[in-house]
């Protein structure tokens, strides 16, 4: 997880045992793959070890108060004893035992079995199913707005930072500076005030009409679409402010640059200047950055999803922490640890590819 | 005392943010006085006081909203909520990240290494599903513990920025002269390095107030605020509760969504107008 300045800055000045290197056995590419998968694992585990203790340092025992429940409720149960219950039940969240042996028993049932234990909201429902029932909204949701808002946003970037001296230019980078510091709920609570109640052209929540059966039918998927847009559109109106913006600071340092200088003075038309000298010295290191910003994607989601009632992992979320279903919640946390990190994992993985600028040094260095 | 002077003189943004967040700190400061103003010795929380969805009128200028509070003396009593949990919680992450940033730009190496795994980890996975399960677990949360969870989760952010900076503080000759010169770390870092640093330090705070009031309206807009007081994301969030948006009455909610989104800009224009100030390769720029 290199930052993209100090891969520029360690462009210059190669280390005198470049030659030593290059005669090891391991070839620089393996070692990077090896010591970006290594990091990758250490970051995997530090942040489930975290998670893990977060969820059980947390105040109150959901085992408890959910036998307690059942037990208001007056459902017959086979049980001796009140304690024996809670000890079926401790048993059965993964809340057995000394912290210690939880936390392996949490990890062994992870690795081997990916299993997150059951929902206490929906027992014996296991929490994993109710997140592979959501998760398809949440990541169309974020890959769509992500993808959108990041090519869009560097195209704007790249435009305005070339025209930088033209007025329009100036207007809408002072646009999208106001955009920027925006929180996307906000933003959504405006479309939905506009776009749903006052024009009534989009649905204000859910995540198609209910009404239709969900099959791949043509109109099944436009429903989707429909209902998608709004939630959609929040995320990407300050995506694409904020991708401008780091866009533009890019493009314009690049066009002060002693080789487009030189490119201009070779007589290179415009349009191969900006192709092949400014948009690809300005796309990679953005790369990089969708990583980073990834985190920030997931958690502002969190609130769309619960604003426009739709049905991602975010809303479960928030409706699992309501009822002190600290399993599902858990459950979640680790899903979008794995999920972030992975991806993140991928784009470090795929860039040395793509940019001849990374050096192979990379992770953690 | 001159810089802060000069950087008033030369940034415009620096001054547009500083006069916003200037006129919202006097408002808060004169929350009270506001509050008597606009509707007498009443609690402004108190239901029934007029009657309920009453248009903006000479004497309720928001309207009031379904259990008949004034909309502006509820704002006016919110405000100062909101801007003491973002203002504390970004003064215990700035000085969490000082310290984290700090560390580890000036020892490097292997302390380097391992915290800046653990503020990079920090700032790729996502944490506010995180910040939300411990402000819904934790009964009662007053907003001194708030503003202590906020900032948990948002020093990283300062951190980077400190860390940055004291790295090629570090390398500068007077620095280097005072290492050679045997000076113990203790005066280096105090007499030397933490002076230059003021800016980014200020930088820094104004970075982590902005992230801690996102979060802390996160939080508040789902329904987990401060549970005892009413602050600004909680109006939002009973408004929305009441279907205020179906009704056509978002003039309730408005205010105080304007008053936050303020805050967002004041303070996020004075950290660009600072950090474009202090770090000039940054102003040719823009």
């Amino acid at each position: 997880m290199e930052t993209d300045v100090e891969k520029v800055q360690s462009m210059g000045n190669e280390p005198p045992h470049e030659d030593k290197e290059r005669t090891a056995r391991v070839s620089p590419t393996t070692a990077y793959v090896m010591r970006r998968f290594g990091l990758y694992l250490i970051t995997l585990w530090g942040s489930l070890t975290a998670s893990f203790f977060f969820f059980r340092l947390l105040p109150g025992d959901p085992v408890r108060a959910y036998v307690a429940q059942l037990q208001q409720r007056g459902s017959t149960t086979t049980f001796e004893s009140s304690e024996a219950m809670l000890a079926h039940y401790q048993k059965e969240f993964g809340l057995y035992g000394s912290l210690f042996s939880q936390y392996i028993n949490y990890f062994r049932r992870l690795l081997f079995h990916f299993d997150l234990g059951p929902s206490v909201l929906s027992y014996p429902t296991p929490a994993i199913d109710l997140i592979t029932r959501a998760l398809p909204w949440t990541i169309g949701l974020i890959g769509v707005a992500t993808l959108m808002g990041w090519l869009f946003g560097m195209l704007l970037g790249t435009l305005v930072g070339w025209n930088r001296n033209r007025t329009w230019a100036e207007v809408v980078t002072n646009g999208a500076l106001g955009f920027s510091h925006l929180p996307a709920y906000f933003v959504a609570l405006f479309l939905i005030i506009f776009l749903s109640y006052r024009w009534r052209l989009l649905p204000p929540n859910g995540a198609f009409n209910t009404a239709l059966n969900p099959e791949w039918s043509m109109e099944f998927i436009l429903s989707v679409i429909r209902y998608g847009t709004l939630p959609v559109l929040a995320t990407v109106i300050v995506a694409v402010a904020n991708w401008m913006l780091s866009t533009r600071a890019l493009v314009v340092s690049i066009l002060g640059e002693d080789y487009l200088t030189f490119a201009g003075a070779k007589g290179l038309p415009a349009s191969r200047i900006l192709s092949a000298y400014v948009l690809r010295n300005a796309w990679l290191p953005q790369i990089a950055a969708l990583g980073m910003a990834l985190g920030g994607v997931v958690s502002g989601n969190v609130l769309i999803e619960r604003l426009f009632r739709y049905p991602g992992v975010g809303s479960l979320l928030i409706d699992s922490v309501m009822v002190k279903d600290v399993n599902t919640a858990m459950a979640i946390v680790s899903i979008l640890i794995i999920l972030v990190l992975t991806i993140n994992l991928i784009i470090d993985l795929i860039l040395p590819l793509i940019d001849p600028r990374v050096k192979l040094t990379g992770a953690g260095g | 005392m001159n810089v802060i002077g000069r950087l008033i003189r030369e940034s415009g943004k620096f001054k547009v943010g500083l006069v916003i967040t200037l006129i919202l700190i006097t408002l808060s400061l004169l929350s009270d006085w506001l509050v008597r103003w606009r509707i007498g010795d009443v609690e402004p929380m108190k239901a029934g006081t007029y009657a309920i969805f009453l248009d903006p009128n000479s004497e309720n200028w928001l309207g009031t909203d379904r259990f008949g509070r004034d909309v502006l003396a509820m704002v006016f009593a919110a405000l100062p909520v909101s801007l003491t949990v973002a203002f504390m919680a970004g003064l215990l992450s700035t000085a969490m990240g000082v310290i984290v940033g700090f560390v580890s730009g000036y020892k490097g190496g292997r302390t380097d290494a391992f915290l800046r795994t653990i503020t990079d980890m920090l700032i790729v996975i996502p944490t506010l599903p995180l910040v939300i399960i411990l402000a819904a677990n934790t009964r009662s949360l007053g907003s001194v513990k708030l503003a202590l969870v906020l900032a948990v989760f948002s020093w990283p952010f300062a951190a980077r920025v400190i860390r940055t900076q004291v790295m090629s503080l570090r390398e500068r000759p007077y620095i280097e002269l005072a290492r050679i010169s045997d000076m113990p770390d203790r005066s280096i870092i105090f007499g030397e390095i933490l002076p230059n640093m003021a800016p980014f330090v200020a930088i820094g705070f104004a970075q982590a107030s902005v992230g801690s009031a996102f979060a802390l309206v996160g939080l508040t807009v789902i329904g987990l605020g401060p549970s005892s007081q009413m602050d600004l994301g909680r109006l939002i969030s009973e408004a929305l509760g009441y279907g205020v948006i179906s009704m056509g009455k978002e003039l309730i909610f408005i205010a105080p969504v304007f008053c936050l989104i303020m805050l967002f800009y004041g303070l996020a224009l004075m950290s660009q107008g600072m950090e474009e100030f202090f770090n000039p390769r940054l102003r040719s720029g823009s």
